[in-house]
């Protein structure tokens, strides 16, 4: 008797459990579209006005490493302006994967680094509009990742642009007189590197992970010249991974990156790289170079004492005799949509604040993403290269990047998985780099059809 | 006669030991169970409701009915990720083989018999990610174990890159668990054998028999339900390892296990429906294997005070033969 009463029990107590989720799933099913947004926009904001404003606001970010120090006296600095409104930052370790689950919850706090993983159409229901694009655009720049429907719903922290980080005083004990411009001039130096240095000519990071994405960041612009070349080039073209046979194109950059492998220019265990202690190393001449955004530089240069020698290349790719860049955005600031009115304010203030006077993207060596703002100094050595800035995705394209990369499971941009499948080929000697860029053309070329994509 | 009831008093009644008594028990059981339902229940059960859809962390979601089964089943990749299980399987007889010498050992009087008990379980008190990055360092080239393997004599030429050369990164990773775990399998034993009544030794004693008679006379016919699940949670465990492989090399160099695979279409490629029918597989795949190995302690060993079925069986067809024959 009391084992039926206490199955039956259990049986209720599922039952509800049951009912309850499925209850609490449809109620996320409905659309936040209703939500009202601020009155005020961004451009029209104006710092040293609301003075009284009282709030408490929530950051998550990504850079943990300066949670503690630098954007503590930012706070400080803030409050100076305004008192009453205090910020509590959190820094996230394993900020992308995280930062998509707490978002959905919708109470995660009230700015945060936008991630990828937020498709274009789905940002009304999670952020705040900071305004209109045309009017925006008059002052700011990169506004294009997270723009939908000419409204802007995140804006950059800094941008961003692709080349490679190297130890200039390596460079020159080598014997390397001029920059490499194309994959085998760099080939040629890398070996020079091995041969009359004791630097490891190239270190991939692979270890970390993460830092294999740089590579995905070469292909587009960097490697064809084209602004457009991820979506018209890359998202919709016909086999993108192919080899163009004229060291051009995504092929070439893993191709370098196979061959640089292969020919024994890299670390000897790529299982076993040390992100943190890399810094230091590349500092100090123990290596020769790695492929890292322009963020990496300012990094690099603190690590240890031999600042100076850190420097930064394009990345070795001519294009008809012109080497280009991409200028891309980085984490964009986004803010809670499900906030109170005050404290969207109040961080809208301060993302004003952090944008315009804070000066965070040059303590970061980012390029600032007001218009004509100045370059920073290592954009010197980058002369007569061109700079290709991201370009807006057609309308009604939006999210095909996203899907396509997705349903393809290749992970460009998201997971280095394409660079990291090239470095375990390169020391198996096999797959070839070809029979590499054949699987994930097919796997490319079947995502396309299923987004709806025909050649 | 006189049935009037006393008026009802809820204090009286609540006070009455009956009442009290299942209050009590309902109190105590309110934490536990909460905790449960909110971290174990609810989760799976949205779990097999996302297995139903397609659909990402963020954006509309679709049903499509058994879609992600019938994906989970044809892609190649998954099921070739559950043949490393073969590694950490064979690891985990080595670690019971080991646990079980250590604990036999360590239950009579040893000198520094606790010191020992307490080094071996410590790594078990060890976070796994902390693990994972400790033998990242171990296993780099020139470090801890080729410098160990050095001072023996070993030329760091004809060594190989541990976690690199794919015949034996396996190896080197199951080895990371089988040094987490074999503490905690240990003291299980310990205190199964503790549980032995010690006159049994003692006669044992008295009539000659050796270590090995006790062990394998006394000892091990009286802890076996305790290997059994052991062995049970092994096995289980070994079908759906992630930690080690995810920290040490995250999955690649053919390392990629079951879960380390799941958890890349879920968080890279944002294939959550997908990700969550594995899940499910696996979950039936490991009940499949825990009822075959219970089947099998049933036929074999027998549960508790009962014989094995296998030799109920015998003695009923011995029985049978001599009815028989007695004809």
């Amino acid at each position: 008797m009391r084992v039926r009463y206490g199955k039956r029990l259990l049986a209720i107590v599922l039952a509800g459990t049951l009912t309850a989720s499925l209850a609490a799933c449809n109620k996320k099913v409905e659309s936040r579209a209703d939500k009202a947004d601020i009155a005020v926009t961004f451009d029209q904001i104006k710092l040293g006005e609301h003075k009284d404003l009282k709030a408490n606001l929530k950051f998550l970010t990504h850079k943990t490493d300066i949670v503690d120090t630098t954007f503590k006296e930012y706070v400080s600095e803030f409050q100076k302006m305004y008192p009453n409104i205090s910020i509590e930052y959190e820094g996230i370790t394993n900020y992308a994967n995280d930062i998509t689950t707490r978002l959905t919850t919708g109470d995660w706090g009230d700015i945060c680094m936008i991630p990828v993983t937020v498709d274009k159409n789905e940002l009304k229901n999670y952020f705040v509009t900071f305004g209109n694009l045309d009017e925006m655009s008059k002052e700011y720049t990169m506004l294009f990742n997270y723009s939908y429907d000419n409204k802007v719903y995140g804006l950059p922290s800094m941008g961003n642009t692709q080349g490679i980080v190297y130890n200039k005083r390596i460079f020159e004990e080598a014997g390397v007189k001029e920059i490499p411009k194309t994959p085998d001039e760099f080939l040629d130096a890398l070996s020079k590197i091995k041969e009359h240095t004791d630097a490891i000519p190239l270190y991939t990071n692979f270890a970390a992970g993460w830092t294999m994405t740089a590579w995905d960041a070469y292909i587009d612009a960097c490697a064809t010249g084209q602004a457009d070349f991820a979506h018209e080039g890359r998202v919709k073209g016909k086999n993108p991974f192919a080899d163009r046979g004229d060291q051009t194109g995504p092929y070439a950059v893993y191709n370098l990156l196979y061959e640089a492998v292969s020919r024994g220019l890299t670390e000897e265990d790529p299982t076993t790289t040390d992100w943190e202690g890399s810094k230091a190393r590349l500092n100090k001449g123990e290596i020769a170079c790695m492929a890292l955004g322009s963020w990496s530089i300012a990094q690099m240069k603190a690590a240890a004492e031999h600042g100076d020698d850190v420097a930064y290349m394009p990345f070795p790719i001519s294009v008809n005799g012109k080497q280009y860049t991409s200028v891309s955005p980085d984490y964009n600031y986004g803010i809670n949509c499900n906030s109170s009115a005050d404290n969207q304010l109040a961080a809208m203030l301060y993302v004003k604040w952090l944008i315009d006077k804070s000066g965070f993207e040059v303590s970061q060596g980012g390029i600032p993403i007001k218009v004509n703002a100045q370059l920073p100094d290592f954009l010197k050595d980058f002369d007569g290269v061109g700079l290709l800035y991201d370009l807006p995705t057609p309308a009604g394209e939006e999210t095909l990047g996203n899907d396509v990369n997705n349903e393809s499971e290749l992970g460009v941009n998201v997971s280095g998985g394409l660079a990291k499948a090239v470095v375990e080929a390169a020391i198996n000697g096999q797959p070839g780099m070809k029979e590499l860029a054949a699987e994930w053309d097919e796997k490319w070329t079947a995502a396309q059809e299923k987004c709806g994509i025909t050649h | 006669m006189n049935t009037k009831r006393a008026p009802f008093n809820f204090f009286k009644w609540i006070q009455s030991g009956k009442v009290n008594r299942r209050l009590c028990m309902v109190t105590f059981m309110l934490t536990p169970l909460l905790l449960l339902l909110v971290f174990t229940y609810i989760p799976f059960v949205k779990m097999f409701q996302f297995s139903f859809y397609d659909m990402k962390y963020i954006g509309e979601r679709k049903f499509v009915g058994l879609k992600n089964y019938s994906e989970v089943f044809s892609r190649k990749d998954c099921f070739q990720a559950l043949k490393l299980s073969g590694y950490y399987i064979a690891a985990s007889f080595v670690q019971l083989g080991i646990a079980l010498w250590f604990a036999s050992v360590l239950s009579f009087r040893v000198k520094g018999g606790s010191l020992y008990k307490g080094f071996l379980f410590f790594p078990y008190l060890v976070c796994g990610i902390a693990v994972g990055f400790i033998f990242k360092f171990f296993y780099t080239r020139g470090f801890v174990l080729d410098t160990v393997l050095q001072w023996i004599g070993f030329d760091l030429q004809s060594l190989p890159y541990w976690l690199k050369d794919k015949k034996i990164n396996n190896i080197s990773i199951t080895a990371t668990s089988v040094w987490r775990y074999t503490g905690q399998n240990m003291v299980l034993f310990i205190g199964a054998i503790m549980s032995v009544d010690s006159t049994l030794y003692e006669a044992a004693a008295i009539d000659g028999a050796t270590g090995w008679n006790k062990f394998r006379y006394i000892i091990l016919p009286s802890i076996k339900t305790i290997i059994v699940l052991n062995m049970i949670l092994s096995i289980t465990g070994s079908l759906s390892v992630f930690e080690p492989p995810y920290v040490i090399t995250g999955g690649e160099f053919g390392t990629g296990t079951y879960f380390v695979i799941m958890n890349k279409l879920a968080h890279e490629s944002q294939k959550v429906g997908l990700a969550s029918a594995m899940a499910i597989v696996l979950f039936v795949l490991i009940l499949v294997a825990t009822l075959l190995q219970k089947a099998g302690e049933w036929y074999f060993l027998g549960v508790g005070d009962r014989e094995p079925i296998r030799t109920i069986r015998r003695q009923k067809r011995i029985v049978k033969q001599a009815e028989e024959g007695g004809r």
